[in-house]
């Protein structure tokens, strides 16, 4: 079992470090910064993998997310001087894989089928589907996004002087 | 600075740095620091003001008589975080070297000179990604396969229409319109035991992910307007490649959902 989990962790960092070296090259990412990047999205996206296992606490997806992006914040500014760049350079392409996409297309999804449905049994629960995809997904990006940026707030001198 | 045309310059010279900046994705914190660190190395005070679309900087010498304002329009540089760690170094360099004006504006130049990762780099790093995204969302190898293939035609696409300078909100409906369309094949063909997922992950890639965080960056900062605005085009770009994904599903005849 031990074993298992220690394939799932490896298999969820690698996919993620993957996304985010392929993400960082969209934004014209320096070359110098991918394997900052995609070994910061690996430990942030193993983190929230393996805080949200219900045999480790099985945390919320919201909180989960927040403090995975958290230690993504703390490691981009850790990292970011090293590498020379902002630390915002690193913690964007890290923080992509833990998009919450599928809550989102469920959002969508629902809000279509709302549409489509008028029969107030229906509507009513794809109204309820809208709302809890529509909120998680909100959420998880919201902490996400603040998560990672409380670092760079609280480390500021470090954080701005990456480039020096 | 000593006369009227230096402290023109000067204002000239970190409104282009700023715009710039701002272009490229910059936070408006770093737009900030930057520029005033550099102005201070330079001798002048200086005073900036970011909007949405252009950006305002006055710089002022000692004496309060020779000062010089400077508006610049927000450059069209689109994101570009190796522009953004360069000029952020810039104004170490100018600020810890004394780097004196006239190389600090040839150093600037060169910078702008500096050419984008290369077109296939992107191309083919981008679709692997989005087929490990595919992955992280729980999806199988078949399905990694159609996200690979639709995100190369559809981030191609998208490639070849902002080389012809098409509006960036048609490149993306149109981008996200042929990904989904192209991975819906995956659910008309039966192929693979999780098509749903590749059709929901195959437009991920455009999803504008760095005005999102930088809009949190710009709030935290009390940098509202900026914040508003950057949001704002982000909602604009997700709901333009949802049109495209529902606009893909809805010609090739899919059930909604």
């Amino acid at each position: 079992m031990c074993n298992d989990l220690l394939v799932n962790i490896f298999e969820d960092g690698l996919f993620a470090a993957i996304a985010a070296i392929g993400f960082s090259s969209i934004s014209n990412t320096p070359r110098r910064a991918y394997l900052t990047c995609a070994l910061i999205a690996a430990a942030g996206h193993s983190i929230r993998y393996v805080i949200s296992l219900p045999d480790f606490g099985g945390m919320n997806i919201i909180i989960s997310s927040t403090l995975a992006a958290f230690a993504i914040g703390i490691l981009a500014v850790l990292f970011a001087s090293r590498i020379k760049c902002p630390a915002e350079v690193c913690f964007f392409p890290a923080l992509l894989p833990m998009i919450p996409g599928m809550y989102a297309y469920r959002t969508v999804e629902a809000l279509i089928s709302c549409l489509c449905n008028t029969q107030e049994e229906t509507f009513r629960h794809y109204f309820y589907l809208l709302a809890y995809n529509g909120l998680t997904c909100t959420f998880i990006v919201l902490g996400m996004v603040v998560g990672a940026t409380i670092p760079v707030f609280m480390f500021k001198k470090l954080s701005f002087t990456a480039t020096r | 600075m000593t006369n009227n045309t230096d402290i023109h310059e000067v204002a000239s010279f970190l409104a282009d740095y700023a715009s710039h900046l701002l272009g490229c994705g910059a936070t408006c914190i770093r737009i900030e620091k930057n520029t005033h660190r550099m102005a201070e190395a330079f001798g002048v005070e200086s005073d900036i003001s970011i909007m949405p679309t252009h950006i305002y900087v006055t710089a002022c010498g000692k004496d309060a008589s020779h000062n010089g304002v400077a508006i610049r329009k927000t450059a069209s540089c689109g994101i570009n975080f190796n522009l953004n760690a360069r000029l952020s170094r810039l104004s170490w360099e100018v600020a810890d070297n004394r780097l004196d004006f006239a190389t600090a504006v040839k150093r600037f130049n060169k910078i702008l000179e500096t050419k984008p990762t290369g077109k296939w780099e992107v191309l083919f790093l981008t679709s692997f990604a989005n087929a490990a995204f595919c992955r992280l969302f729980g999806g199988d190898p078949s399905a990694m396969l159609i996200v690979f293939i639709s995100t190369l035609a559809g981030y191609r696409l998208k490639q070849i229409m902002l080389s012809d300078r098409r509006d960036v909100r048609l490149v993306f409906l149109c981008a996200s319109f042929f990904s989904a369309a192209l991975s819906a094949g995956g659910q008309l063909f039966g192929i693979g035991s999780t098509p749903e997922i590749a059709l929901g992950t195959s437009v991920l890639y455009l999803i504008p992910g760095v005005p999102y965080i930088n809009a949190v960056s710009d709030i935290i900062y009390k940098h509202y307007l900026c914040a508003f605005s950057r949001f704002a085009d982000a909602a604009v770009l997700t709901a333009c490649l949802t049109v495209g994904l529902c606009t893909g599903m809805l010609i090739l005849g899919l059930k909604w959902f």
